[in-house]
């Protein structure tokens, strides 16, 4: 079964890496340059895991984090961040992030990120599921 | 320290010419409403006055019963028929004592950053009754009312964290090693350490086997005993994180830092919500009672051993 | 005009203190402040007060703790305990320890004011009779 991800960043080259990375490996990936509208995004189609920068102009990933989990509680969000800030960090995971990674990141190590928190959300969606 | 006797009698040492021959065994409580009314009032109004802390204390009270009973309800289940009702009463009782102490602590943390944003109204209601307004003055409004916010953010950091504290999440439980678990969370702290002078070793056991576990919840228990051994250290030192087997059916991780340690006296306080040696404004007191929480969700347990002056040791055992 | 009433305010929060002792100055008081005990004692040891207002949780010495030395070293000052902790039971044990009166943050400006007013004018009256 396919992870339907979203990639979040204001970095036109991470996002364009991000891409070209989960299409080789034939996995469908849609990418949002800020938490706006990535939120614009989560509300016309579901997305099982959110690959989220902390740092953006605007509405910063923490504060979509927030609104993500409010919205979609199901929807796994991976956080990442090159500055390693613990304050920051402590926010997002009591948010509710299901991981906080310091960029960079070795790119197989992030896909087996995506691939548990996918599992986590299959597991949520079994236990909510009418029985 | 050579300690003065302090006086026996307040209201005569005070002068205090109209009230009655103040007697030893009078109440104790007695001594504040026949003070010059301003206590009964400041006690009265800090009762009527915060009406969200209200709200916030209901709503704690609850969630704290929920969560005192379930971790006690399978000591009673075990315990002999017989002792039911006795164990009942002692739950009862443990339960409002902690209600007490929990809700002198939200009080505390409350009333501190109100007591602030009050101040700073005044401050700004002084400089606006001045017949003129300076560039001086204005900056002066622009800085309190910018901590206010601060405050104001403050107070609402302590509710949010209250509210997490309450939420009610079952674990999900997923197939992780533990040192995966844990190093993001380290990585995360190594650079602010690293400047501060502190590094951290790890000392990972290879041989540990997958875990099941909730891996959010577990992160954020690895984050903040992180954070409170990074808090400990003043200066320079090492916190040493660990991963070890515990048994046949347990793992535990450790995380020790070479800090002030914790005081004998404080040993069993460690754990309560709002227990907090550190200076106002930072942490909420809330982390490690958080810790708690989440590991006694996740069916382990969690332990702290320290000498004062060689650091403290926090050590997490959880179910493979 | 008379002196004005010389008030140490000692809080371990630097906000609170610092624009405490801005607001007592613009209602004619005369305030300095510690961050804590060991401050406090050393400016009661320097120079005279007439109130202390003094906070009960501070990391190091507590407030029950720096009460007695307080008392030591300037047994003619008034003593206000100001403080967000709500414990009766703290405050019936440092009033019994010599503290003047009790009173919970947050605490309005004029009752403070009225209260430093009282407890001075208290000490004043008895000084002179």
């Amino acid at each position: 079964m396919s992870i339907r991800i979203l990639v979040v960043d204001d970095e036109p080259d991470f996002i364009e890496t991000m891409v070209k990375r989960f299409t080789f490996r034939k996995m469908p990936v849609t990418a949002a340059p800020s938490g706006i509208a990535a939120l614009k995004l989560l509300e016309a189609e579901p997305f099982d895991v959110v690959i989220m920068d902390v740092r953006m102009p605007g509405k910063d990933g923490i504060e979509t984090l927030k609104e993500i989990k409010k919205r979609y509680p199901l929807t796994e969000v991976i956080m990442l961040t090159g500055h390693a800030s613990v304050e920051s960090g402590m926010r997002g995971m009591s948010l509710g992030a299901y991981d906080y990674v310091l960029k960079p990141v070795d790119f197989d190590e992030l896909l087996e990120k995506v691939r548990k928190a996918h599992e986590r959300k299959l597991l949520n969606e079994g236990r909510n599921a009418p029985r | 320290m050579k300690a003065e006797t302090p006086r026996a009698d307040p209201a005569s040492a005070a002068g205090e010419p109209a009230s009655p021959p103040a007697g030893k065994n009078r109440p104790l409580w007695l001594h504040l409403v026949g003070l010059p009314g301003v206590t009964a009032v400041a006690v009265l109004s800090a009762m009527v006055l915060p009406i969200p802390l209200a709200v916030i204390l209901a709503l704690f009270t609850a969630s704290l019963a929920a969560w005192s009973a379930a971790a006690l309800a399978s000591r009673i289940r075990t315990s002999e028929q017989e002792r039911c009702s006795l164990d009942a009463q002692l739950v009862q009782s443990q339960k409002l004592a902690a209600i007490g102490e929990m809700s002198a602590g939200i009080a505390h943390e409350i009333n501190n950053p109100m007591a602030i944003i009050a101040q700073e109204s005044d401050w700004m209601t002084h400089l606006m009754s001045q017949p003129q307004v300076t560039p001086e003055n204005l900056a002066e409004l622009r800085d309190s009312l910018a901590e206010i916010v601060r405050q104001v953010d403050r107070c609402k950091a302590i509710t949010h964290n209250l509210l997490n504290f309450s939420r009610k999440m079952d674990p999900i439980l997923q197939q992780e090693h533990l040192e995966r678990i844990m190093e993001d969370m380290v990585l995360l702290v190594e650079k602010e350490a690293k400047l501060q002078g502190v590094s951290i070793v790890r000392d990972y056991d290879p041989e540990l086997a997958a875990i099941q576990t909730d891996v959010p919840l577990l992160r954020q228990v690895v984050l903040n005993l992180l954070l409170n051994a990074f808090q400990a250290i003043p200066g320079q030192g090492t916190i040493t994180v660990s991963t070890r087997p515990a048994g046949a059916d347990r793992v535990a991780i450790a995380v020790a830092d070479t800090g002030a340690g914790i005081l004998p006296e404080n040993m069993s306080k460690i754990f309560n919500p709002f227990f907090t040696t550190k200076p106002p404004g930072v942490g909420t007191g809330l982390g490690l009672s958080m810790c708690h929480g989440i590991v006694d969700r996740l069916g382990g347990a969690i332990t702290v051993e320290s000498e004062p002056g060689r650091g403290a040791k926090f050590t997490v055992t959880l179910p493979r | 005009m008379p002196d004005p009433i010389r008030v140490l305010v000692v809080d371990d929060e630097d906000r609170f203190r610092t624009t405490l002792v801005k607001l007592l100055g613009a209602q004619g008081l005369f305030a300095e402040a510690a961050s804590g005990g060991e401050q406090a004692l050393a400016l009661l040891a320097e120079k005279p007060f007439d109130v202390v207002l003094l906070d009960v949780k501070m990391p190091g010495e507590s407030g029950q703790e720096v009460l007695p030395r307080i008392k030591a070293v300037a047994p003619g000052v008034e003593v206000l305990i100001l403080t967000g902790h709500a414990s009766v039971d703290i405050a019936a044990e440092m009033i019994a320890g010599g503290a003047a009166d009790y009173l919970l943050k947050p605490c309005p400006l004029d009752e403070l004011v009225g209260c430093v007013r009282a407890v001075y004018d208290r000490r004043k009256a008895v000084g002179a009779g």
